[in-house]
């Protein structure tokens, strides 16, 4: 069969054909008459991606027999897929049609008309060189494990669990302390007066511990994971004897380790020792569930107390988000449990952002608390030195107290996203993949992250996030459906390997290991992303990824250049 | 300085300093200390030297452990043996100190291991140029005995590359023998190498002050011929023009990479097919200039191994032995090394400790960047 | 039958003015040869495709920087027409790359011409051979060995590929004789305008020369019996190897991307090496000195076409090429192989005959 190369030109509506010359495309690529004994179709489209479009793709492929195929038209990112789905509904093979960036990479970035139309001329030649080099290309299908393993027995990771389990999907829960619930199960009432937060906890522990579908692992933690979302082959281990493993399959892995607060002795402001009476959140709700009410610790009741907000914020750099209500919270016990207590909040910042928070705030400035807004603080033992926002120095002499620190990653959060190859945020926390749109998934397919180990949270998002991270998996991981790995990975000529390992070093995926025996290095192609890393890293070239060869490269540059 | 020893062991040099370095070994085998040591050793002909990993101690006697050449690196031999697989022996191995850090350069890469090994090195007077030593191989013992025992170091005999070298003294090496013009010292490096003299019941009573001074002496000189030579090699290399003309006799024979320690490669990138391009090309780029020079991309061969392998480049040499017409490529990669390992505040060999620039990531390179990624993060995030 | 063209301007001239024609009536696309690259004598192979670069070309220059078998078989198949002016033990080697797939003759025009041989590489860089041309210009003429010229040329007694599509009859002869000896080169030069009559070329030029090569080659090879000395001649002859495999790089013959030698079949085990050195109580590192040489004994010198590009890189003078091309002889002789004498006569060990070491099915 002769070769035929279609090159179809988009005109993305007036994006493209306002700012490129397309009847000059046109042109210059019908001189061409025939492009390396290749017989050629040249077409131009109003909007490829439209429904029109692609059923006009479709028939021009069939209709014409093309046996390569070129879209100019806008940034792979937005379109190669679309154009991918066309050529598979044809006989034409997907990795036989290659994208031509006219828009992002000449409309939209070069104002002179006539040089933007010439670049985009030079990158057709490119593309239209380089898909003649380009190789068939068969995906593979796997298949697929649709359960899940759910790092973290706290509020988002029971009811990740339930939701999960809700449609009979199994779930293992690790859990590396004794018992289930978390950090929420030391919160004597939730905000506002949502009843008592114990019983709401109770009441998720026993769904958890009774639902059929879901398998709970107390003092457990993860030792090893390898593979990819439909396909992970985890190990887990008793936190007490490492060697007593078990290893599970799982198809996604939802992570709610949760996190810690910020130890106020670490802090260069604070001067306290523990016999002090200064209390965080939680040695608060501690107290609170064992004397139902707030004492010091030779059980008499405060005189005076002081509430410290944004306590590390600063050295943390990131607002925790919940403990300016939760403070609030625990000046209005403290009003209600003794009208006498003089109460006084410091406070940087009032971050209120739910909208029921100041309805709340009202309701607590009406006890008769002291509210003084600071610019920071200096504190030894019980006795607190602040400037307030009129730069007067102050000094306040409390029997007591209770600071609002902030958040931070859980311990033991940078080992686990080096298992996971999760990217970290700069603050420890996991690294969404993308902030606004994506915010529950990771870099890593399959890896979904929760709650407290996401960023600060209070118990209504750790909830949103759990939920969400379930519905991400219901639909990307549904039983008895195919995975397409990536195919566009890296391969190792081993006959060229020298086995130095650098190719280990710089792979961000874990997708390469040393074969010892032979003392080679060899590519796990269902964990490779194709980034091509590792090509790069390779002196002796024996590193090369699936259709971004070096002859396909450079055949693409030359005709550009050309 | 190392900060182990402050002092050594002074040792007995009665007959000549090869025998007494010969001697230690030989003992230090006898107490089961090592296994075997490696060390080079005359060839049949007469006229060049081996690497020989030696057990019998009746073939030690045959060895000669201050080679007058090297023709191979040690770093290489001692690659082929420790690479794949571990072993029971306990090795020693006596080195030149550019030989020690190819052996530190490569071992960071994989390619050596060291577990099983104790480094010596020895204040190297510098090699001869091995084709001088094959031509007259009398004449060239001759001439490095002498080196060593001559209080003036005669340099115009050496390498060019030896003569502007400065790194010739204590190396990563665990033990080191020190060389004046009437001792020999033996002195500890490392933990390694303290562990091993109390094992031989060596006692360290012997001041180093008149050697460091000697030591200093020497590479003051050197440090003066390097800078020199570096100015000339400047002119050589900068620029397209020179380097062509510098590297116009090349035929691409890559001597030069087969023969360096540090190029590891099993096959060179330029030598595998990817580099390789066909027939169609070769005509393209013919017609585009009006004649290609074949083979082809003999400078890029050259650029490209300045790129790969010239942050790991230990100056021992060998590239220039190997240069069947006389292209001084080791001056002009040494003064190439000089500048990358500049740029990125490294040193090769120096230590196993210090990680290759290419092979690690840091959080604050490239910082510049860094600050182009949080504004625009930042604006991103004010886009409700 | 061949034709000889009839030329009374120097011979350099006449085949510049053939390469020149070729190129501007676009019977070819290139020409490759050898160029003079600067001042001080460097050379290398071009290919060129514009006339105006053919004044670079020293299409006869006796300098070997590379065996243009070896690059011209890089680069094939060739799609394109191409003169290539090489020496003979070039051409040899381009036809054994032939024979083993590693090139294609289709699309060369190939010229030789009687070779005097080359000078050593080394005296080049060391600029010793400007003032030897004159001499070794008028050795040739004389058909006499010049003293500097490679050890392998001195001994080389194939210098007539008659197959080529142009042959030069330089040895022995006053100015050089042009003959054309296949029907494409007279097709491509019809229109160069000068006369040609019929003739052959006749090998009684050479005797002197040839005499002289044969008893020069017995003299070499008498000094390096390894067939008397066994493995000790050859540890001897070898032992001072630096494994720097430059002679397996410049080697037309080789073709490997990679030599098995440098494969990871050759990556022992430090078990190994230990089991190695307990037997023997010492080892050579790197291992495999020998080895090598025997293998690519073993594996190319059937092919050896004796260009000495072998010895003239060997940073540890060894004389590969002697070796080499002694080992390749004996042993093709006894097929009655030469070499790239011609593309259709297939290397023995690459055919099987019935009939073959019938003394073994004995």
């Amino acid at each position: 069969m002769s070769e035929k190369i279609g090159i179809y030109v988009c005109e993305c509506g007036p994006n493209i054909a306002s700012k490129v010359d397309i009847e000059k495309i046109m042109q210059e690529l019908a001189k061409l008459e025939d492009f390396k004994d290749k017989e050629l179709v040249i077409k131009n489209h109003k909007l490829l991606c439209s429904v029109e479009g692609k059923k006009f793709l479709e028939d021009e492929i069939n209709e014409n027999n093309l046996t390569h195929l070129v879209c100019a038209a806008c940034s792979p990112r937005d379109h190669d897929s679309t154009f991918i789905n066309v050529c598979k509904k044809t006989k034409l093979n997907p990795y036989l049609y290659q994208m031509v960036n006219i828009r992002e990479q000449c409309a939209w970035i070069i104002p002179d008309k006539e040089e933007a139309t010439s670049k985009a001329i030079r990158m057709i030649h490119g593309g239209m060189d380089r898909v003649l080099y380009q190789q068939p290309l068969e995906e593979k299908q796997l298949d697929s494990n649709p359960d899940v393993l759910i790092i973290g027995g706290g509020i988002a990771g029971m009811e990740a669990a339930l939701t999960l389990a809700g449609k009979d999907r199994a779930v293992y829960l690790i859990e590396k302390s004794e018992i289930l619930g978390g950090k929420s199960a030391k919160l004597k009432e939730l905000l506002p007066r949502q009843g008592v937060s114990l019983n709401i906890l109770k009441q998720k522990i026993s769904d958890v511990q009774s639902n059929r579908y879901i398998k709970v692992f107390t003092n457990t933690k993860l030792d090893s994971v390898v593979g990819f979302l439909g396909n992970f082959e985890i190990v887990i281990k008793d936190v007490t004897d490492s060697n007593n493993t078990t290893e599970l399959l799982a198809g996604a892995v939802v992570v709610a380790t949760g996190f810690d607060l910020t130890d106020v002795s670490s802090l260069d402001s604070y001067n306290t020792k523990k016999e002090d009476e200064v209390y965080n959140a939680f040695e608060i709700e501690e107290m609170l569930s064992q004397h139902g009410k707030i004492i010091m610790r030779h059980g008499k009741e405060p005189g005076k107390v002081a509430l410290i907000h944004c306590v590390g914020r600063h050295e943390v750099g990131y607002c925790s988000k919940v403990c300016c209500s939760y403070l609030l919270k625990i000046a209005k016990m403290l009003k209600d449990q003794s009208a006498k207590i003089e109460v006084t909040e410091l406070y940087k910042h009032m971050c209120l952002p739910n909208k029921q928070d100041e309805t709340f705030y009202e309701q607590v400035q009406g006890k008769g608390i002291n509210f003084i807004k600071i610019k920071n603080a200096e504190v030894v033992g019980t006795t607190i030195n602040f400037t307030d926002i009129a730069d007067a120095k102050k000094k306040l002499d409390v029997d007591m107290i209770i600071v609002g620190t902030a958040m931070i990653p859980a311990a033991g959060t940078a080992e686990l996203g080096v298992e996971l190859k999760t990217d970290q945020h700069e603050t420890g926390f996991f690294q969404e993949a993308h902030l606004k749109i994506d915010p529950v998934s990771t870099n890593t397919d399959g890896v979904f992250v929760v709650g407290g180990a996401h960023g600060p949270v209070g118990i209504t998002e750790s909830m949103l996030q759990a939920q969400a991270a379930a519905g991400k998996i219901f639909t990307q991981l549904i039983p008895g459906q195919k995975i397409i790995p990536e195919i566009k990975v890296s391969e190792i000529l081993e006959a060229y390997c020298t086995g130095c390992q650098t190719c280990l070093d710089v792979c961000g995926f874990g997708a390469i290991y040393f074969d010892e025996d032979k003392g080679i290095s060899v590519v796990n192609e269902a964990i490779c992303r194709g980034c091509g890393n590792c090509v790069g890293s390779c002196p002796s070239g024996s590193i090369r990824t699936r259709h971004f060869t070096n002859p396909q490269l450079y055949q693409e540059i030359k005709e550009a250049l050309r | 300085m190392t900060e182990i020893s402050k002092k050594g062991v002074l040792l007995d040099t009665k007959n000549d300093i090869q025998t007494s370095i010969l001697q230690f070994f030989q003992n230090a085998i006898e107490k089961k200390i090592f296994d075997a040591v490696m060390l080079p050793m005359k060839v049949p002909s007469g006229d060049s030297f081996a690497w020989i990993m030696i057990k019998d101690l009746e073939i030690l006697k045959s060895a000669q452990p201050l080679a007058p050449i090297m023709p191979v690196n040690a770093a290489k031999a001692l690659k082929r043996y420790t690479r794949k697989g571990k072993g029971k022996y306990k090795i020693a191995v006596l080195m030149k100190p550019c030989e020690i850090r190819a052996t530190v350069e490569l071992t960071k890469l994989n390619q050596v291991h060291l577990e099983d090994v104790t480094l010596f090195s020895y204040d190297c007077v510098g090699a001869l140029p091995m084709q001088d030593y094959i031509d007259d191989p009398k004449a060239g013992d001759e001439k490095y005995s002498k080196l060593l025992t001559d209080k003036n170091w005669n340099y115009k005999d050496v390498k060019p590359v030896c003569k502007i070298c400065d790194k010739f003294s204590l190396s990563a090496s665990d033990l080191h023998f020190a060389l004046n013009d009437q001792e020999l010292i033996l002195l500890s490096n490392r933990e390694k190498g303290e562990k091993l003299l109390t094992d031989l019941n060596l006692k360290t009573e012997t001041t180093l002050t008149k050697w460091q001074k000697y030591i200093e002496e020497k590479k003051t000189i050197k440090l003066k011929n390097r800078e020199e030579t570096f100015e000339i090699i400047k002119g050589m290399v900068e620029g397209f023009e020179n380097l062509t003309e510098t590297f116009a006799n090349c035929i691409g024979c890559h001597n030069c990479s087969s023969s360096c320690p540090i190029c590891y490669c099993r096959q060179c990138y330029f030598d595998t097919s990817v580099a390789k391009p066909n027939s169609d090309i070769v005509m393209m780029r013919a017609e585009d200039r009006g004649a290609v020079s074949l083979p082809l991309d003999r400078i890029m061969f050259h650029t490209g191994r300045m790129a790969h392998m010239s942050l790991s480049c230990v100056s021992c040499g060998l590239c220039s032995d190997a240069c069947p017409v006389n292209i001084p490529v080791a001056k002009i990669f040494s003064y190439v090394a000089s500048q990358t390992q500049k740029t990125f505040e490294y040193s090769a060999g120096a230590s196993v400790g210090d990680a290759l620039p290419m092979k690690e990531y840091r959080l604050d390179e490239l910082g510049e960047l860094g600050e182009l990624v949080k504004s625009a993060e930042v604006q991103e995030g004010s886009h409700e | 039958m061949s034709k000889i063209l009839k030329t009374n301007n120097p011979i350099e001239q006449t085949l510049k003015d053939i390469l020149k024609y070729l190129l501007d009536s676009k019977h070819v696309s290139a020409v490759f040869s050898l160029r003079k690259v600067n001042k001080k004598g460097s050379v290398d192979y071009g290919l060129i495709s514009d006339v105006a670069k053919l004044n670079e070309i020293a299409p006869l220059h006796p300098i070997m920087p590379a065996n243009a078998g070896q690059l011209l078989g890089r680069f094939t198949p060739m799609n394109k027409p191409v003169a290539a002016v090489v020496r003979p033990c070039e051409f040899r080697a381009f036809v054994e790359l032939a024979k083993r797939e590693q090139g294609q003759m289709d699309n060369f025009l190939f010229i030789t011409y009687s070779c005097g041989g080359v000078f050593q590489l080394k005296d080049q860089a060391e600029d010793k051979i400007k003032n030897k041309l004159n001499g070794y210009w008028d050795s040739i003429k004389k058909g006499e060995i010049h003293e500097s010229i490679r050890n392998s040329c001195k001994t080389c007694e194939h210098i007539v590929p008659l197959n080529s599509d142009i042959f030069i009859s330089l040895v022995g002869e006053e100015n050089g004789k042009i003959y054309l000896n296949t029907e494409k080169a007279e097709k491509m030069l019809k229109g160069f305008e000068i006369e040609t009559k019929e003739a052959k070329f006749d090998e009684i030029i050479l005797k002197n020369l040839l005499t002289q090569r044969s008893k020069y080659k017995e003299e070499i090879y008498s000094k390096i019996d390894t067939k008397d000395s066994g493995l000790d001649g050859l540890i001897d002859i070898f032992g001072k190897c630096i494994g720097c495999r430059g002679c397996n790089t410049v080697c037309p013959i080789c073709y490997c991307t990679l030599c098995d030698f440098d494969s990871f079949n050759y990556d022992y085990n430090t078990p190994i090496m230990e089991k190695e050195l307990a037997e023997k109580g010492a080892l050579r590192l790197p291992p495999d000195t020998l080895f090598f040489h025997l293998g690519r004994l073993s594996h190319m010198s059937f092919s050896c076409v004796g260009c000495g590009m072998c010895s003239d890189v060997c940073p540890a003078s060894i004389p590969v090429a002697d070796v080499f091309k002694k080992t390749g002889e004996e042993t093709a002789g006894m097929f009655d192989f030469v070499a790239g004498r011609r593309v259709d006569e297939e290397i023995p060990v690459m055919i099987y005959k019935e009939e073959e070491f019938p003394e073994l099915g004995e």
